[in-house]
């Protein structure tokens, strides 16, 4: 039997800087770079989509400033056995209630559980695929039973939103996504799509101490850099989403400002072809002179500008993160000679693929600058650029086919935060097997690491999953499987300290949580 | 005139006047500003961009893509849209009726929608550049072309090789098209600049010319990243644009005041 | 090129038959454009990897390119397409989740009065360069005038939009950066946007000012000794500006064409960035429409031009 220690609220509650009482004050109008899609959590597709949902909706665990998972409409979880399955113990919060006022109860999660888990309604139903089934044991108890062990439910902070059931039922799907009801800390309030999205404080916020200290809040639309910053400095908008890499140190010198500077969740890595016949990078010696080839730190340093965090295999903080794995160091005479060793004296020619839409900043920045360090070792890449989604099309396996890809290829998969690997590397590390969702843009092939990746999936015990996750980076790394991984992407907010104080309370890296901004008077 | 000439020398002999290779990546050389900065270099006349490369080799090796995907460009758009416009005109009836419903069909979207999900479609890079170039502005030499000949077939001499029983290519390349030859001349010189800056908004969104290639465009796209570090790298391209095109509608006005001067809106 | 006060009797019915006839043209038109940009479009390969989670396995995405037909052949989908489209149902964005009709629709607006605010700034200047240059032909006025309306033609819009962006909203801080709503936000897009047509406007205001001056009617105005500035900013300019009104319907057509790049760097929200996020998303229905739209609006516009023409000046055929 599994227990799952309960975080008490007191260790939330020392996070908290100033306990607000009653209703706050004042609008806050902030810029963002990015939109969500929808707003529904049982429809949503994209990690984008938090931006807006995060503020609504809840699940039953989040992420603190320190990048640990704590209980949020969890009051307590356990992993248990019975009969050789495992099941999730859930005892609900009391005394949580949705915008429209009705309390929050187990049946909420269990409507969740049924939306999410139908393909028709849900673009993640494949993620309650090992769920048997739902049980409700009373208004704040219910178990997720499973089939069999499925770890990244668990790294999924436990999937299931917060959803009212009796509203949802009531207004339909339809109009549930224009006006979505959740258990948040803001309600919305209206939105115009590319425009801006309002929301006002929810008087009636379960958790007091985390109460909106603002009456309202905004959240602007501007995508290009230059004139969300502008937008900043005339004054239009009082906090900054995202501010451009290259503005970064400008901001945090500016009088007046304040700035945060936080990990999000995606993971970047350089990846290689090693399923086609000739394909140099089928040689361990290739694949290690590659990773010697790169200057990672020049490239987070310049390109960059500081905003990049080097990683090996997994995050810090993450499930399976290893502190003594240490990177590959810059050296491009052991890569020339771990070249000549696997017998390419001369070098050898290679396209390399590189995404040019800016999914992350300056990506195709970060490829150009990787692509010239190969090119300088004697990997000699042909560049060829891709946006999007014709770089999407060229990563994915074909659904029986092998492989397009036939080089070098840009590539990130999230992690997501704290971090955990095992989506990922079920991803693009696994070998790829038509139908089964393994490997489903992995152009490596590797025994042992299918076993000890498969194996992970079954593991849902926190302490043995590190472990595993531990030795698989540690495999992973030394065999340069599934890519050479090189940074996780930065963003940084900055706020007028004259009008808003800001504490990054949750963990804004990747939800955007804005609840704790705080507007003066 | 001189300027055009320029940009043109650096186009066809562009390796050998740059002074840097325009891909050359040096990380500890990035953001050096133009040589009249205090911190200018005299190695990077006109500084450098993110990645340590010399920005005047890449308006050099700019300047040929640039370039020459303009050319390439607006020769295939007038021979087939000059072609397609002289068949139009001197035949007439049914097959003028459809050309000139393509055309119209063609003006009425939106060039630049068009040419993005062409290039969307067929992979963003030089050739689709080009190709998407052709598509959009055959067009209007087959208007135009056509107008010229509807009146060119009234006159007397086309009259007489048809009755003296020329066939239809003789009377199109000997008789008609040395008499539209001004009027395309004209046009091809005055949609250089337009095309140059077609090609740079496309790059700019995206989805035209791709790296490793260079164009102005795509620096121009680059260099909106750093806008506030590096003000020379978003405008030395910029510039590089504006005084090629105003060059290039410059003769072309002139070509147009000499050979036409009625037509004023060509 | 002044309206004549009589038409012939018959010519009502002549204006009847070419109206049809061209209204017939832009139909044609618009179902054509529909139909290529529709058969292009689904050409650009599989947007289902778009829409799902990375490690959505096979049979959700078999499923999700049925729910959406994309498994029936092209010619069908377009059938299915245009039929529906009749109907007023132009489908839902894939990415969206919305009608696709409603997301474009909602935008056209904005773009229809930045395009129009463009339009404003490019006569505004146009006209008075062209008025000046032809009064005082060859001299310093002619000469600036004519330089700063090809500067205008020989930049990119979006560069010149950045530049803007950098000086006014970030250096000086003096204009809001984006946004809509007040006159000065759409100074910066207006100007971006507008200044490319200056030098084309300018050259028309200014040859026919040239022809008027010319005119019986103003030397008659001279020698009756009416001042030269009535002469020339009322008389002479009123006639003048007739072949730039005329036109205006083809530079709106323009502006809407170059609000795709403007839009993006401006944060406008209008079909323009709306079209371009889709192309990049292959968000098919949403491409559809907006592109559509704006093609109708081309094709409107353009008939307008074409039947002006003919109202002011009888003299030119409707024979095409």
């Amino acid at each position: 039997m599994i227990r799952r220690s309960v975080l008490g609220l007191a260790a939330v509650l020392a996070l908290a800087p100033m306990a607000a009482s009653g209703q706050g004050t004042g609008t806050v109008t902030a810029g963002f770079g990015a939109e969500s899609t929808m707003l529904d959590p049982v429809k949503y597709s994209a990690g984008v989509d938090h931006y807006f949902m995060g503020q609504m909706f809840e699940q039953l665990v989040r992420v603190n400033p320190e990048q640990r998972v704590v209980n949020w409409l969890a009051e307590s979880w356990s992993v248990q056995e019975e009969n050789g399955k495992p099941f999730i113990d859930v005892r609900l919060r009391k005394g949580v209630k949705f915008h429209n006022g009705d309390p929050l109860t187990s049946a909420d999660f269990e409507f969740a559980y049924n939306k999410m888990r139908d393909p028709k309604i849900s673009r993640w139903s494949h993620n309650q695929a090992e769920v048997e089934r739902f049980e409700i044991v009373d208004d704040h108890h219910f178990r997720i039973r499973f089939k069999q062990a499925d770890g990244n439910y668990i790294a999924n902070f436990l999937q299931l939103w917060a959803v009212p059931k009796a509203y949802y039922e009531r207004v339909g799907e339809a109009e549930f996504g224009k006006a979505p009801v959740g258990t948040g800390p803001w309600k919305f309030v209206s939105r115009t799509v590319k425009d801006e999205i309002r929301f006002e404080a929810f008087a009636d916020y379960w958790n007091k101490d985390h109460r909106p200290k603002a009456e309202k809040l905004v959240i602007k639309v501007i995508p290009e850099d230059l004139t969300r910053v502008a937008a900043f400095k005339t004054g239009a908008i009082d906090f900054l989403d995202a501010v451009p890499l290259s503005m970064v140190e400008e901001f945090r010198k500016m009088p007046g400002v304040k700035t945060l500077t936080v990990v999000t969740g995606n993971n970047l890595f350089l990846n290689f072809n090693t399923h086609q016949e000739k394909s140099p990078f089928r040689d361990v010696r290739v694949r290690q002179a590659a990773a010697h080839a790169i200057d990672v730190d020049a490239i987070i340093k310049s390109v960059l500008f500081g905003q990049g965090e080097r990683y090996v295999q997994v995050g810090k903080g993450g499930v399976g993160y290893d502190p003594e794995l240490k990177p590959y160091a810059y050296d491009p005479k052991k890569a020339r000679d771990l070249l000549r060793q696997a017998g390419f004296p001369q070098g050898f020619e290679i396209p390399c693929y590189n995404l040019t839409t800016p999914r992350e900043p300056n990506v195709k920045e970060v490829g150009e600058a990787m692509f010239a360090y190969l090119t300088q070792a004697g990997i000699r890449c042909r560049v060829q650029g891709m946006e999007y989604a014709a770089w999407l099309n060229l990563a994915r396996m074909g659904r029986n086919a092998p492989p397009e890809m036939d080089g070098v290829f840009s590539h990130m998969w999230s992690q997501n935060l704290p971090g955990d690997p095992g989506t990922a590397w079920a991803g693009h590390v696994h070998t790829f097997v038509p139908g089964k969702g393994w490997g489903s843009y992995s152009t490596t092939s590797d025994a042992e690491a299918d076993t000890m990746i498969a194996e992970l999936k079954l593991t849902m015990d926190p302490e043995k999953r590190a472990a595993l996750a531990r030795k698989i980076a540690r495999y992973k790394h030394e065999k340069v499987l599934g890519g050479v991984p090189t940074y996780r992407p930065m963003v940084t907010f900055a706020w007028r300290t004259d009008k808003l104080d800001f504490t990054g309370w949750p963990y804004p890296g990747y939800w955007r949580g804005m609840q704790e901004v705080v507007v003066k008077k | 005139m001189v300027i055009l000439a320029l940009v043109v020398i650096a186009a066809a002999f562009g390796e050998n006047v740059a002074p840097h290779d325009p891909n050359g990546l040096n990380l500890a050389a990035a953001f050096r500003p133009p040589v009249w900065e205090p911190k200018g270099e005299w190695a990077y006349l006109l500084g450098t961009d993110n990645l340590g490369r010399d920005i005047l080799s890449r308006i050099i090796a700019g300047a040929r893509v640039s370039l020459v995907s303009a050319l390439y460009a607006i020769v295939f758009a007038g021979a087939i849209g000059g072609l397609i416009g002289m068949i139009s005109g001197y035949f007439g009836g049914v097959v003028d009726a459809i050309i000139m419903r393509l055309v119209d069909i063609q003006m009425s979207i939106p060039a630049l929608a068009l040419a993005l999900v062409i290039a969307a479609v067929f992979g963003a890079d030089f050739d689709t550049v080009v190709i998407v170039i052709i598509v959009t502005y055959w067009t209007w030499y087959a208007r135009i072309v056509r107008g010229e000949i509807l009146s060119l077939k009234e006159r007397d001499y086309v009259a007489l090789a048809k009755v003296a029983g020329c066939g239809t290519a003789t009377i199109f390349f000997r008789h008609l098209l040395p008499n539209i030859m001004n009027t395309l001349l004209v046009l091809a010189t005055l949609q250089v600049g337009q095309v140059i800056i077609f090609e740079a908004s496309l790059s700019f969104l995206g989805l035209g010319i791709q790296a490793p290639d260079v164009s102005w465009g795509l620096m121009l796209s680059d260099a909106r990243n750093y806008i506030t570090n590096a003000w020379w790298a978003i405008t030395m391209p910029g510039i590089a644009i504006m005084i090629t095109c105003l060059s290039a509608n410059m003769i072309g006005d002139w070509l147009r005041d000499t050979f036409d001067p009625k037509r004023r809106q060509l | 090129m002044r309206p004549s006060g009589t038409f012939p009797r018959e010519w009502g019915k002549v204006v009847t038959g070419y109206f049809l006839r061209r209204v017939l043209q832009g139909l044609i038109s618009i179902v054509g454009a529909s139909i290529v940009i529709f058969f292009i479009s689904r050409l650009s390969g599989d947007p289902i990897v778009l829409l799902l989670p990375t490690e959505a396995p096979p049979a959700l995405i078999e499923q999700v390119r049925q729910e959406m037909g994309l498994n029936e052949p092209v010619w069908k989908q377009y059938l299915i397409f245009a039929g529906k489209a009749l109907g007023g149902d132009f489908g839902k964005s894939y990415r969206w989740q919305a009608p696709a009709l409603e997301l474009v629709l909602d935008r056209l607006p904005a773009t229809i009065g930045l395009a129009l605010a463009a339009l404003a700034f490019s006569i505004l200047l146009a006209v008075p360069f062209g008025v000046l240059s032809a009064v005082y032909r060859g001299s310093l006025i002619d000469t600036l005038g004519k330089g700063f309306a090809m500067l205008g033609q020989a930049m990119p819009n979006f560069w010149v939009g950045l530049l803007l962006v950098l000086i006014f909203a970030i250096h000086l801080d003096v204009l809001p950066a984006y946004g809509t709503g007040s006159a000065a936000h759409v100074l910066m897009p207006a100007i971006a946007l507008g200044w490319y047509p200056v030098a084309a406007q300018t050259r028309i205001v200014r040859s026919a000012m040239l022809d008027v001056l010319d005119s019986d009617y103003i030397r008659m105005g001279r020698a009756v000794g009416a001042s030269e500035r009535v002469l020339v900013w009322k008389y002479a300019l009123r006639n003048a500006a007739i072949p730039l009104v005329t036109i205006l319907g083809v530079y709106f057509a323009a502006m809407l064409g170059g609000a795709f790049v403007v839009e993006t760097v401006f944060a406008w929200p209008g079909v323009g960035r709306t079209v371009v996020e889709a192309v990049f998303s292959r968000d098919f229905p949403v491409v559809q429409v907006g592109v559509l739209l704006t093609s109708i609006l081309f094709v409107t516009s353009n008939l307008l031009v074409d039947l002006s023409y003919g109202f002011i000046d009888p003299r030119i055929r409707y024979d095409r």
